[in-house]
């Protein structure tokens, strides 16, 4: 998945686990970025129903100056409360409100703007305090007019942003089925290595829920200058977005007790998806998740010469002959997933943030949203796309799988043609879209655990 | 690094929830240490101002290295004799 379980430590820690990372441009010159936590829920989760972790402190970081450092950070702290201790239920009648005296078990949070800028002291603004967060989506006699309860949880701040964390819907689509069982694409697996009739894509996480952070910022909270950008080509509109959960660094458990000391430790992040999940190594999994993207050298080596890439001629045999023969850095994954893409490699375009090599989310802000948005963004001639942001619809399996396979690769090196195969491939699933919004949080309302499974 | 003496370490550690990582963990056992010295003892507006769990860490017990979790905040120094006493309590 896109980095959903995707390392060892993690997978053990599910509220802290970063699932996918979204950013992409939103109408008045806003920018809108998600960020998924605790995966694969099944939506029929009783007794006790999913949440965010009290412990966790959940942060979205904007790097504006391209160093990989975070420049503009929003920082989300969730507090628990039982309201009712005499009871095992989460709600003892129907939840029809935000303060519904029914519901026993609430969460809310505070959410804190932190401004880094070169030699001045750090700015740390308390943008809002007790925000709810609403229910998980149980069912018609618990959680009646779910969609009624999700929008009273979606707040506008006196400073501008708009903000909405709780349950939502997967919005990440994969044939994780078969991708990991020995890297089949259902529609291609007649030319695997072990041959099956080739089928449709299954996607394996149609039906399950998550936890979404989701932010909408004014552009220019996040450029360095300030300003709204408009100049496509001006590095000012880039900025570099991720996702980042950090626990304290002491631990200590009792009887009915359990306390944090200490400075926070990153445990999880997400920028580019699947980065992490397909492009670093099992043994060094963890210790990505527990650094910053400025520390993102020590893993370039892993993007230049990708395993993915020397795995598919293996796997499909006689496809890909042109990608086994390619024996150089690949220069065009290194511009893509760790500086952005400069100027003059596709025309008009550019999410270049400088040398420094980091996995951050890149967005032009300055590219508006697209009126007819392609699930191949970029790839498929839409600006609007990724890797430039990520957009819910953006079909980034695909994406990226053609680019290991060197669909882009001619751009950055004449001398490399592309295989037939690079631009074909797919794991045959698509944007799962009745599971979005037209607006604001527009990642989906979640399953309800009373329909899913259907009766 | 934020200056500590073993005066302010026996007070936080009596204070606080504690544990000792690396070598071992210590409840009672340290208490007693602490409260054996009676000149380290806490005034009570020291006791008062100490809040929240605090815990101790020994890194190198040859170097008498340790540190200390405390709020946000993680503290390092060392004192051998201090790891040399915490340590003899895990015995």
């Amino acid at each position: 998945m896109s980095s959903h379980r995707e390392a060892p430590g993690i997978l053990k820690d599910p509220c802290a686990d970063n699932t996918d990372t979204y950013a992409f441009v939103t109408p008045n010159d806003t920018v809108t970025i998600i960020t998924s936590y605790i995966p694969v829920q099944a939506p029929a989760g009783g007794p006790n129903f999913y949440e965010f972790a009290d412990e966790v402190l959940y942060e979205i970081h904007v790097d504006n100056d391209g160093d990989g450092k975070p420049n503009v950070s929003y920082q989300f702290r969730f507090e628990t409360v039982n309201t009712n201790p005499n009871t095992f239920l989460y709600n003892t009648g129907p939840i029809n409100t935000l303060d519904d005296a029914d519901w026993n078990r609430r969460q809310t949070y505070k959410l804190t703007k932190v401004t880094r800028r070169p030699g001045r002291r750090d700015r740390v603004e308390v943008l809002g305090r007790g925000i709810p967060v609403p229910p998980c989506n149980i069912g018609p006699r618990s959680t009646p007019n779910y969609e009624d309860l999700a929008a009273a949880a979606v707040k506008t701040l006196r400073t501008g942003e708009k903000v909405f964390c709780g349950q939502r819907a997967e919005s990440f689509f994969v044939d994780l089925g078969s991708v990991f069982d020995l890297g089949t694409l259902r529609p291609f697996q007649d030319k695997h290595l072990i041959r099956m009739p080739a089928g449709a894509g299954v996607d394996s996480i149609e039906q399950v829920n998550v936890h979404s952070i989701v932010i909408q910022v004014p552009m220019a909270d996040l450029t360095r200058d300030g300003r709204v950008p408009r100049d496509p080509m001006s590095p000012n509109s880039v900025v570099g977005v991720w996702g980042a959960a950090s626990r304290q660094k002491g631990l200590s458990r009792g009887s009915g007790y359990r306390s944090s000391a200490g400075p926070w430790q990153q445990v999880s992040r997400l920028g580019n998806p699947l980065f992490n999940e397909v492009i670093v190594p099992l043994s060094r999994k963890d210790e990505w998740n527990a650094v910053g993207p400025d520390k993102e050298s020590r893993f370039a080596q892993f993007v230049a010469r990708p395993e993915l890439a020397a795995l598919l001629p293996v796997l499909y045999p006689t496809v890909f002959p042109n990608l086994a023969a390619y024996n150089k850095d690949r220069a065009d994954l290194l511009a893509i997933l760790l500086t952005g893409i400069p100027d003059g490699v596709i025309p008009g375009f550019q999410n270049f943030t400088g040398t420094t090599q980091a996995d951050e989310l890149r967005l032009n802000m300055a590219f508006p949203p697209s009126a007819n948005p392609n699930r191949l963004g970029l790839l498929g001639g839409d600006p609007d796309g990724f890797p430039n942001g990520r957009r819910l619809t953006d079909d980034v399996v695909t994406i990226e799988l053609r680019a290991v396979a060197g669909a882009v690769l001619p751009r950055v090196d004449p001398s490399f043609t592309a295989d037939g195969a690079a631009s074909a491939i797919e794991d045959g699933t698509f944007p799962p879209v009745r599971q979005f919004l037209d607006d604001f949080p527009y990642i989906g309302t979640p399953y309800s655990g009373f329909n899913v499974p259907a009766a | 690094m934020h200056p500590v003496t073993r005066r302010s370490f026996l007070a936080t550690g009596s204070a606080g929830a504690l544990a000792v990582a690396g070598a071992a963990t210590i409840g009672g056992p340290l208490a007693s240490v602490a409260a054996a010295d009676t000149a380290d003892e806490l005034s009570p507006a020291e006791a008062a101002a100490l809040s929240g769990p605090t815990m101790l860490q020994v890194l190198d017990p040859t170097k008498g290295e340790v540190e200390i979790l405390v709020d946000e905040r993680s503290i390092v120094f060392t004192d051998k004799t201090l790891v040399a006493r915490v340590l003899r309590a895990t015995r």
